[in-house]
């Protein structure tokens, strides 16, 4: 572990916003500032066009070419999130806006045929934290404990077992221990990618676990979770000692780019204008 | 024009509050940290209201977790309770689940809607997806599994009623009639008081039915059974178009709650002692938060609030 110029939810800020295209629709979820953060900066470096519903409020927001005023929204449900908006649902409403266009798999096969298509549709990315993941991509926002019991009660499932239409869920996790990366979870909040085949969910479920480590995908056989890089200044070796189940590479494999000084810039300047996300300094 | 005037249903917390007797299922309005009704959460404890199943809003704050440490609630209906960044899982909640000293009706966010709205349509169940394949169907044994009739072999949620017997919903504004205008967003509130059989709306103002008929389609909750008028009556949370939520008075609860978990219950009856059951009401309540901290936390809402600090040009009443 090497010290960074940047901090580790920066590098996860900017990673997420490197997934993130132009067109996309997204659902911020429950408040971190990482994912807000994200989602602003896609927004205002290369997606423009981003449909972003940020937070829990409903409102879908633009910052494209606008001011980010007093920093990022502390909660979910700040009410200065409504400075950025350009429409608004009541909370229950996000779930009318679930069914892709097309019906049923064809959005998820064929993006293609849908190239250009401008419906508000929720969501091809979803942010979704867990106090476990395992080697499925089970994710675990219930408890931990067995039979019902609990050792320890987590916040709830909220509503990532709902989201059943989302094309990428991205798994983001504050830390990586053995505790909280697991061979098999308490509970089941959300399923891994495996389990949304099973069950003929329309969308595609996890498809990244993110660490302050490194990440991993989905895309071998079985859909297990596979190392797919590690963040500059850490280790595969760090990545397996910190890992409770076995940690092999993923085929695509490769080299996680340092946040470039453009995209620090932007995101220290324009979106992190408070740098709520240097706490805690180097990674 | 004359005739019989109609039914006026301006009341006080603690009068709403002792509405609610005990073994009722009541429902919280709001979302995490804003939009929830204060003043009756804190006479429903001054009461001493026990036995009661709570239903909170999707994203559920602290107002649940101070009910359940203050001892009122036996069964939970609710996907989260926390705070996020100040407190990632309210202690109260954790320590009484963990404890078994309050069942918890396990659900996820659309669970949750889809039994409201099943109660809100008359229905006895709504059929979903979401959830199938988790572990929540095996924790709540209300969740019944059943395979489509359609024949695609996919698995379904029966989502049974979830009815209330009183809703508590905080809003903008009112008039003496019960008709609320929530000021930016509703989250669930509107499914939420559809379920219940009564509600109560706790309106930072009180105001004319002229000014509720200047724009009808704001009204998201008609004809409230009850309405208190309640400046400041999200506090310590933020009320969206008012004020932004006090941060140093929440991070002191989650200090006392956080003791709490650990079986140190002194602070928590501390905090109750100072801030539910001492001041006398919602004004006595205020006055110890002080006109000095209301102010700021008005002021940090400036610029895109409705309120005082409403900036030129932007519409009135349209968010």
């Amino acid at each position: 572990m090497t010290q960074t110029p940047w901090s580790w939810k920066e590098m996860m800020a900017i990673f997420f916003a490197r997934q993130i295209e132009d067109g996309d629709t997204l659902c911020s979820g429950a408040h971190t500032e990482i994912s807000f953060c994200a989602a602003m900066l896609a927004q205002k470096s290369h997606a423009p066009n981003l449909r972003l519903q940020l937070g829990g409020t409903g409102y879908l927001c633009n910052l494209a070419g606008r001011e980010v005023i007093g920093g990022v929204p502390r909660t979910s449900v700040d009410y200065r999130i409504a400075q950025w908006a350009e429409a608004y649902f009541d909370h229950p409403e996000t779930f009318i806006f679930y069914g892709p266009p097309g019906g049923g798999r064809r959005y998820y096969e064929d993006r293609a045929a849908f190239a250009g298509h401008n419906g508000y549709f929720f969501a091809d990315h979803f942010f979704v934290g867990g106090i476990q993941v395992d080697y499925h991509g089970n994710v675990n926002l219930i408890g931990l404990g067995s039979d019902g019991g609990f050792t320890m009660r987590g916040p709830g499932s909220v509503g990532i077992g709902d989201v059943i239409t989302v094309r990428n869920m991205f798994v983001f996790m504050t830390a990586h221990d053995p505790r909280r990366f697991v061979e098999k979870v308490d509970y089941i909040s959300t399923m891994g990618p495996s389990g949304w085949r099973e069950k003929q969910f329309p969308g595609n479920g996890p498809q990244w676990i993110v660490s302050p480590l490194g990440v991993f995908d989905f895309t071998g056989e079985g859909m297990t979770a596979r190392l797919r890089g590690v963040f500059p200044g850490h280790t595969e070796l760090q990545v397996a000692a910190a890992t409770g189940f076995p940690v092999a590479r993923s085929e695509l494999f490769g080299d996680i780019e340092p946040p470039s000084p453009g995209e620090l810039a932007l995101l220290r300047e324009q979106v992190d204008v408070n740098r709520v996300l240097s706490e805690g300094g180097g990674a | 024009m004359t005739g019989p005037a109609r039914k006026e249903v301006v009341v006080s917390a603690a009068e709403a509050a002792a509405r609610v007797s005990d073994g009722m299922t009541i429902i919280i309005g709001g979302f995490v940290t804003a939009n929830h009704p204060m003043p009756v959460v804190r006479e429903l404890i001054k009461r001493g209201a026990g036995d009661l199943t709570v239903i909170g809003s999707a994203t559920a704050g602290l107002e649940i977790d101070l009910l359940i440490g203050a001892g009122c609630v036996r069964k939970l209906i609710a996907p989260y309770v926390g705070a996020e960044l100040y407190a990632p899982i309210g202690n109260c909640y954790r320590a009484a689940a963990e404890s078994g000293e309050i069942e918890i009706w396990e659900c996820s966010e659309y669970i949750l809607y889809a039994g409201l709205q099943a109660r809100a349509m008359g229905q006895e169940f709504m059929a979903w997806r979401g959830g199938v394949g988790t572990s929540i169907p095996e924790l709540n044994k209300d969740l019944v599994v059943f395979e489509s009739p359609l024949g695609d072999g996919k698995e379904y949620l029966a989502v049974p009623a979830i009815g209330a017997d009183w809703g508590f919903i905080h809003v903008g504004w009112a008039d003496a009639y019960g008709n609320g205008q929530h000021v930016g967003a509703r989250f669930g509130d509107r499914v939420l008081a559809r379920a219940a059989d009564r509600v109560a709306v706790c309106a930072e103002r009180l105001v004319p039915n002229s000014y509720i008929r200047r724009n009808p389609v704001m009204t998201s909750i008609p004809y409230a059974d009850l309405v208190i008028e309640a400046p400041f009556g999200s506090h310590p949370y933020a009320a969206h178009g008012f004020y932004a939520e006090d941060a140093e008075h929440i991070r002191a609860y989650v200090a006392a709650s956080a003791a709490y978990r650990k079986g140190d219950r002194a602070a928590f009856r501390a905090y109750l002692d100072e801030w539910v059951t001492g001041p006398e009401d919602h004004d006595a309540y205020l006055e110890k938060v002080g006109v000095r901290r209301l102010l700021e936390l008005e002021r940090e809402y400036a610029g895109v609030s409705l309120g005082r600090h409403a900036p030129e040009g932007w519409p009135d009443g349209q968010f």
